[in-house]
């Protein structure tokens, strides 16, 4: 019998069809919305004044919005999946390691210092997160690797769960203190919203995100390795040490942009790869881009959700993707669990 | 000829307590070569030296005559296989894929196996009498099928030297020889130098050529018959045991102190 494992031109075609689906998922959705557009009238260009308002909408407000979410979703996804990775655990989500507390953190923070902040308060929000998380992440790390010393996932993850109790701490502290229209800004935030950026912001985040998605592709037979544990791995020829820290930076690096971007959404991280490695299966070459175009596609339709629904309010994207996604989280968990026992 | 392992005057210590102390011996080509002794002595601490997953304190590892840090990660996988005590790994990945990852260190960035490397897993899974369940998840493996499959990954690894942990640990009779079997006909069939920890000392005698007695702090190494005695073995594991003979080879039975051959019972 031949062994079946994975050709490069079979996750080619895979991925190109996915592409494709997220190609079209991305034109419906940008035609989607509470005001109905001509799509003839946008594509006469821009008449200036906004004089064509199909024009400003399309191109103005809602492309820039459905390609933001897509970014942010790739981010996630594929930050998801790493993490599973090397901590070697399944039910593993980007914000796992403290990630959303520090963003969120540093995102409260950027909102109740905005008068003193000026002319800058506009993006504050996104640099304040964007350290924050990263801040964080490198806190989780240095304690985790260092403090303990020992490299163990335990040690990562019972890092994650102090630090992540600390700040949240810092940010109910923070929340007590601030006025009630920051309060509210806070909170739309900390749910996770996707908001019209310039373009400028949105074609930086795409490179970035981008730069980290190859990094990570380009490590993937190692994470598939990485999985088996520290000493497999070794045996196999991975260095682990050091592919633990790359995998472990550019996870906390795209995770942090999405973040900075979009506040926190949560479960993109959790379900797309969960949803991706039953189909597909595990092996991360081909996991990492599918659930890159998933995640984008997922998170483009949950937004495209959450401007409509109660159109012409607008429901913070992260609800739609909890509302969804925990319900389908409990499945899966179940799903698992019975799996598990079924080895013993 | 350079030998395929080399330790010299190696010790090891976890913190303050020693367990390997001036160890030296060479395996040569094509040999197969047990390591037996009690718990605790320092015998899979051996088998993490040689694949380089802990450094020695003191003395040096040669790897097919080069010293074992001249080496990267990568390249030692090349030279050494590893087989582990059993273990289920945290995704389904299938059989394939299982022994598929062996080729991971002949691979580049962004790659995938090459039309060779597909050749060498077939003929590793032919080789195991695994390939019938190549496409199922092996978390669904019995332990035995699951112990093959991790042996058929070492020989996709194409390494010269392969190291096993007590591979015929939770078998039942029938999975044990068969482990020894297949161990026993890859060392015919492709010459590679076979290290093997293991508790059963009676299947070694049988299959393997040299033995080595790892003891607190102390060992003899030799060909098989000549480091398995009685008075060695009361000795290292410190039980009364029963030397029997069969017509190549001989077994030896712990008895203690309530068993019924007891001379004491």
């Amino acid at each position: 019998m031949k062994a079946k494992t994975l050709t490069a031109r079979n996750v080619a075609a895979k991925t190109a069809a996915a592409l494709l689906l997220l190609i079209v998922i991305l034109f419906f959705c940008t035609l989607t919305g509470s005001h109905p557009v001509s799509l003839k009238n946008a594509l006469s260009g821009d008449e200036g004044q906004g004089h064509n308002i199909d024009y400003e909408i399309i191109f103005g407000s809602r492309l820039p919005r459905v390609l933001l979410a897509a970014i942010v979703g790739a981010a996630l996804a594929c930050a998801g999946v790493t993490l599973q990775a090397i901590l070697r655990n399944p039910l593993a989500d980007p914000y796992i390691l403290g990630i959303s507390s520090g963003a969120g953190l540093g995102g409260a923070l950027a909102i109740m210092l905005a008068s003193v902040l000026g002319s800058w308060a506009g993006v504050s929000v996104g640099i304040f997160a964007f350290a924050g998380a990263l801040g964080t992440v490198w806190l989780v790390w240095f304690i985790g690797h260092f403090a303990t010393g020992r490299s163990s996932a335990t040690s990562l993850l019972l890092a994650g769960v102090v630090v992540n109790a600390f700040f949240s701490a810092l940010i109910m502290f923070l929340t007590q203190i601030a006025k009630s229209y920051q309060l509210r800004e806070i909170w739309l935030w900390l749910m996770g919203s996707i908001t019209e950026k310039n373009l400028a912001v949105i074609g930086a985040s795409a490179i970035a995100v981008l730069l980290g998605l190859v990094g990570l592709f380009s490590i993937a037979q190692r994470l598939n390795v990485l999985t088996l544990g520290r000493a497999e791995a070794q045996g196999l020829g991975v260095a682990t040490a050091r592919t633990n820290l790359i995998a472990f930076a550019l996870a906390a690096f795209v995770t942090s942009v999405a973040v900075s971007l979009s506040g926190l959404i949560g479960f993109v991280g959790l379900i797309v790869p969960h949803g991706v490695r039953l189909i597909f299966g595990p092996d991360h070459r081909q996991l990492l881009p599918l659930s890159a175009l998933c995640g984008a596609a997922l998170l483009v339709i949950a937004d495209t959700l959450a401007r409509t629904v109660i159109a012409p309010a607008q429901l913070p994207v992260g609800i739609i993707t909890a509302i969804a996604g925990g319900p389908f989280f409990l499945i899966l968990l179940a799903r698992y669990n019975r799996k598990v026992s079924w080895t013993k | 000829m350079s030998l395929p392992v080399e330790i010299e005057n190696v010790s090891f210590a976890y913190g303050p307590q020693t367990i390997l102390q001036n160890m030296s011996f060479a395996v040569e080509t094509g040999q197969f070569l047990a390591v037996a002794g009690p718990n605790g002595a320092g015998k899979s601490t051996l088998l993490n030296l040689i694949c380089g997953l802990l450094q020695p304190q003191h003395g040096r590892i040669r790897i097919d005559g080069s010293d074992i840090h001249s080496y990267s990660v990568k390249a030692l996988a090349r030279k050494v296989a590893v087989v582990r005590q059993e273990f289920v790994p945290a995704f389904d990945f299938t059989v394939a894929e299982v022994v598929a990852m062996a080729r991971t260190p002949y691979m580049s960035a962004f790659g995938f196996e090459s039309q060779d490397d597909r050749e060498i897993i077939a003929r590793a899974l032919d080789m195991t009498e695994t390939s019938r369940f190549a496409s199922r998840p092996i978390r669904q493996l019995s332990g035995g099928e699951r112990q093959r499959v991790f042996i058929a990954r070492a020989l996709a690894q194409q390494s010269p030297v392969l190291l096993l942990d007590e591979p015929t640990s939770f078998l039942d009779f029938k999975h044990q020889v068969g482990i020894y079997d297949l161990l026993k006909d890859t060392q015919r069939q492709t010459g590679k130098t076979i290290i093997a920890v293991t508790h059963d000392i009676n299947l070694a005698i049988q299959y393997c050529d040299r033995a080595l007695l790892i003891s607190d702090k102390n060992y003899h190494l030799g060909d098989i018959n000549e480091v398995f005695v009685r008075e060695r073995i009361e000795e290292v594991f410190g039980v009364i045991a029963f030397e029997g003979a069969i017509e190549k080879g001989k077994f030896f039975m712990p008895l203690g102190k309530f068993a019924k051959d007891h001379k004491n019972s």
